[in-house]
């Protein structure tokens, strides 16, 4: 079976709302502690939908874009630079699963 | 819809609606709220319902075939997986075939949206056929106290009011930690990230492929390399025409070792034995969620207030101790459960941690919280690396050698097993292992 890499795994998912370009973010990151004092940066891998990204110069980057709302960061993130809920039904992203 | 409910329940999903089916069965008057499109839209599993309780919201389940249900499970299979081989222990029985059945596997985006259907249909029949709901679509933001009671819910600018609250909102508990009972982080210690993919076949290459006869399914654990050494462990699934496969971590440990969740999926997927297993389907959905890990821990203490009860994974009950995991008869147990409470409150009249409390004594004499109880050391065992990383190992390392036959002496098994032991462990690890296991199981 061929290996699929992560953007085709999401290609596969059915985000709500997706024809909206303005959309109200469910989760906050301060990026100003990932980018000073956070000694890991775990979210930048722990993350299944690769929503924290790391630039070249190791800057943490977020987006909220292709969140499936799992939850992992609120957990991994011990550094207290993640404000996290759960997206609104109409102004918000967030996903409908197919199978579940 | 101004006026006021006897139960608002916030989440839709097994919990919820288990506790909804109860509340319409005896009369209430009631809300359930779901911030999915539909119920089961927001929600993943593995997923195999195990045990019978499903048979007592929806008698005779198994009849409708078309229903909500993929396939019963009557072959299960637990597999220690090095990074070449695997060693399964392998039970299939004709015992399983009949029903009620022993464990059912489900996709829950069907299976919740089914139940669902199931509760519109107790509530046309009970008095408040016009004045009880399913709303979906609509988040709740906040529990609205007064005094310290729980008294109704706000969602936007809109507020609705209730006797009694139940929260069945699953492990990303928000509204747990708001009205106190659970703290407002919750460190990554005790809980596992699971990442999951839907693969789809032909149905007849899937029945042959894994054996299956009409509806019966398999259910497969997998221990070991799965996880590239993280602790946790793999799941398989068969569906009507697609099998779930996929992992749960644990997120301490892989944050520790910088590991990404989906890398591991596509590695255990590249393991010489589940490609064969897997091979030529084709890849229809990736998902993931957090899920408890069943150590205690991390629960709430207290899982009521006035006005309010706690039910479901929001109250992490689950059970992982590696032979399967058990969050969604957990689910349906504490709903009927907190279910009940809330019914024995509104007879009495009264909506005090007095009464609410019973639902907590309730659960604790159930198999629900008696077995979380008893199998503490079981959950401990499965993250302890020498249960998932050295016996695997050592396992496969005498697999290879017991079912190798050379064209010369043939050892004792015994004297492959201690090879098998000094390569992969110590005596010293089997022995308190050996311990361990004996007293949690
Ligand atoms: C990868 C994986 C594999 C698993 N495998 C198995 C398995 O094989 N067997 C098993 O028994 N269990 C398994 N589990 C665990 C099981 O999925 C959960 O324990 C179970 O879903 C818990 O049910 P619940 O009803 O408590 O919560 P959920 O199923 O999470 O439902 C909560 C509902 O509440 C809604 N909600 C939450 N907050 C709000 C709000 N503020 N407003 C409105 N609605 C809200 C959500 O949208 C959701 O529909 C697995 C879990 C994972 C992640
Ligand atoms: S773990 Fe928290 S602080 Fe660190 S990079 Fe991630 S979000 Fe930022
Ligand atoms: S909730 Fe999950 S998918 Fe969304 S940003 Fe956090 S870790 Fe990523």
């Amino acid at each position: 079976m061929k290996r699929l890499n992560l953007t085709e795994r999401l290609g596969l998912i059915s985000y709500r709302n997706q024809s909206k370009s303005d959309i109200k973010p469910h989760i906050r990151v301060e990026t100003d502690i990932c980018n000073s004092v956070c000694p890991h940066k775990c979210t930048t891998y722990v993350c299944p939908a690769n929503c924290y990204t790391m630039d070249e110069e190791g800057k943490v980057h977020f987006q909220v874009e292709d969140c499936i709302e799992c939850g992992t960061c609120m957990y991994a993130c011990d550094q207290g630079a993640v404000t996290w809920e759960f997206p609104d039904p109409e102004i918000g992203r967030g996903i409908t699963w197919n199978y579940g | 819809m101004d006026e006021k409910f006897d139960c608002i329940i916030v989440g839709a999903g097994v919990a919820g609606l288990t506790a909804a089916m109860i509340l319409a069965r005896n009369n209430m008057k009631f809300l359930l709220i779901e911030k999915g499109e539909f119920p089961g839209s927001k929600n993943v599993s593995g997923g195999v319902i195990w045990g019978e309780d499903l048979s007592r919201l929806v008698p005779e389940y198994w009849h409708e075939t078309d229903g909500g249900w993929d396939r019963y499970i009557n072959h299960r299979r637990l597999t220690f997986i090095d990074e070449q081989s695997s060693f399964s222990i392998d039970f299939k029985s004709d015992h399983f075939n009949t029903p009620p059945y022993a464990g059912i596997v489900v996709l829950r985006s069907k299976f919740d949206r089914w139940l669902a259907g199931k509760v519109e249909e107790a509530i046309a029949e009970s008095d408040f056929a016009m004045d009880s709901f399913i709303a979906t679509n609509i988040l709740v933001e906040e529990i609205l106290m007064e005094k310290d009671k729980a008294v109704g819910i706000r969602t936007g600018d809109e507020k609705f009011y209730a006797d009694s609250i139940i929260l069945a909102e699953g492990v990303n508990n928000l509204l747990t930690r708001q009205a106190g009972l659970q703290n407002d982080y919750v460190p990554a210690d005790h809980i596992l990230t699971g990442v999951k993919e839907i693969i789809r076949y032909d149905q007849n290459v899937l029945e042959d492929r894994f054996q299956l006869n009409g509806l019966s399914g398999m259910s497969n654990e997998y221990v070991g390399f799965a996880t590239r050494g993280v602790e946790g462990g793999g799941f398989l699934y068969t569906n009507r025409d697609t099998i779930s496969i996929g992992l749960v971590l644990g997120l301490k440990d892989l944050r520790k070792k910088g590991l990404k969740p989906h890398d591991i999926l596509s590695d255990f997927k590249a393991h010489p034995v589940i490609k064969d297993t897997i091979r030529g389907g084709e890849v229809v959905e990736y998902s993931a969620h957090v899920v408890s890990s069943g150590d205690k821990r991390i629960m709430p203490k207290k899982l009521y207030k006035d006005g309010l009860l706690v039910c479901g994974e929001a109250a992490n009950l689950l059970m992982n101790a590696g032979k399967a995991i058990q969050g969604m008869d957990y689910a349906m147990r504490s709903g009927i459960l907190a279910a009940e409470s809330a019914i024995k409150a509104r007879d009495a009249g009264d909506f005090s941690s007095h009464i609410m409390k019973g639902y907590q004594d309730a659960l604790n004499n159930s198999y629900v919280m008696q077995d979380i109880n008893n199998f503490q050391d079981a959950v401990h065992l499965l993250h302890n690396p020498v249960m998932y990383q050295k016996m695997p190992n050592l396992i496969n390392h005498f697999g290879r050698n017991f079912f190798t036959i050379r064209n010369e002496p043939t050892k004792k098994a015994h004297a492959m097993f201690r090879e098998s032991v000094s390569e992969h462990a110590s005596w010293m690890d089997l022995i308190k292992i050996g311990i361990k296991g004996a007293r949690s199981l």
